[in-house]
């Protein structure tokens, strides 16, 4: 599947909804919700924030976003198996999910990584990607 | 002291409320002053009969026919009421049947019926219901299980398995939304008047009888009370816990 191509600018036109919207699920300020900052580890985001900021934008936005679509999405077009191995992305995944999070500072991304660390690296310019890919997917 | 159970104005959501005891549920919270939504399976006779008898008694009261085995049918129909108002505050959990039978006489479709129903209908509504809870930072769920759920009854391994998952479900389910201010309890109804456990009753009569503390069977509004209770602001301190009302129902 072809990943879907977003610009800076549609990254601009959204984020500022996108902001409020995780503001309002954190409980935090919108000035804390800086592009980069890192959802778990800045903002404290736990695994219910995440599915609790994907409800508010699927209704901010009226768009449908179906769980686990970050994780299916940075997989691409790669098997399971050459993804991860035992919990643990390999290279070829790992080089996949830097091209897919390219928003993400590389410092951010550790090796070996572990599948359930990747919501670790979500920003909310990815949740800006996640917007405006649904956008246009429907 | 509280003198009130905050449940006025609320907009409560209630699965199988067209006939016993979840009629008696709706017809209590909608006395209380609440905004009470429910879903009946297929009885439009029933259902209409609640509306209209509530709505010349003055009160808010809202029907829906959805299948709640049916997941996107239960997406579908809480949207459309969260649409309507703006929130759901709490979901009663009681759409349940049953299909009484020794184990080696129970068909694929008396086991799958019962699980589908009254687990997969609890998963199905409580999955649509709880993202607007949780983004709420408040609501209350209690969900219907049964003396079956803890107390061995012949002929009922699947309705017994059913309301047993239930009561397991409300305790995980606690620990999950408590910390979006979500409480999540069940009420376990023992030997009630109600159409679904005519055959028991037929059945065991005054042995049934005998074997209850309070020597009678309950009414649909003996579980409804415990049940407002549950999801009023007077229970705000109880969450996962299973309540019986079985007026002391015991197997020796």
């Amino acid at each position: 599947m072809a990943e879907i191509a977003v610009t800076q600018q549609e990254i601009d036109a959204v984020f500022p909804k996108v902001a409020e919207t995780m503001a309002d699920a954190l409980g935090c300020d919108v000035t804390d919700i800086k592009p980069d900052v890192s959802l778990i580890e800045g903002l404290d985001a736990e695994s219910i924030d995440f599915l609790d900021m994907v409800f508010r934008l699927e209704r901010a936005f009226k768009i449908k976003i179906p769980r686990g679509k970050i994780v299916e999405n940075a997989r691409g077009d790669l098997p399971d198996a050459e993804f991860e191995q035992g919990g643990i992305v390999t290279d070829k995944g790992l080089a996949q999910l830097k091209s897919y999070l390219s928003e993400v500072p590389a410092a951010r991304f550790k090796t070996p990584m572990k599948v359930a660390d990747i919501p670790r690296l979500f920003t909310p310019t990815t949740f800006c990607k996640l917007v405006v890919r649904a956008q246009k997917e429907a | 002291m509280k003198t009130a159970s905050g449940l006025a104005g609320k907009s409560v959501l209630v699965t199988g409320g067209s006939r016993g005891i979840g009629r008696a549920i709706v017809e209590t919270f909608a006395g209380e002053g609440a905004r009470v939504a429910f879903f009946y399976r297929g009885n439009d006779e029933a259902a209409q009969e609640v509306v209209q008898s509530m709505h010349a008694a003055g009160h808010h009261v809202h029907a829906e026919r959805v299948d709640v085995r049916d997941s996107a049918a239960c997406v579908q129909a809480v949207e459309k009421l969260a649409d309507e108002t703006g929130r759901i505050d709490v979901l009663i959990n009681n759409a349940g049947v049953i299909r009484d039978n020794p184990l080696t006489a129970l068909t694929d479709d008396d086991v799958a019926t019962v699980l589908d129903t009254n687990v997969g209908g609890v998963f199905n509504t409580t999955r649509a219901v709880a993202p607007y809870m949780v983004m709420q930072r408040a609501g209350a769920i209690v969900n219907l299980s049964s003396v079956a759920g803890s107390k061995g009854g012949r002929g009922q391994t699947n309705y017994a398995a059913s309301k047993g998952a239930i009561e397991a479900f409300t305790r995980a389910l606690a620990v999950e939304l408590a910390p979006r201010k979500i409480r999540v309890n069940a009420v376990a109804p023992g030997v009630i008047d109600t159409e679904m456990s005519q055959a028991v009753r037929d059945l065991a009569g005054d042995e049934v009888k005998a074997r209850i503390l309070m020597r009678r069977v309950g009414s649909a509004e003996d579980v409804a009370n415990a049940v407002w209770f549950l999801a009023s602001d007077y229970a705000s301190y109880v969450t996962g816990e299973v309540f019986h009302v079985d007026g002391g129902f015991k197997f020796d």
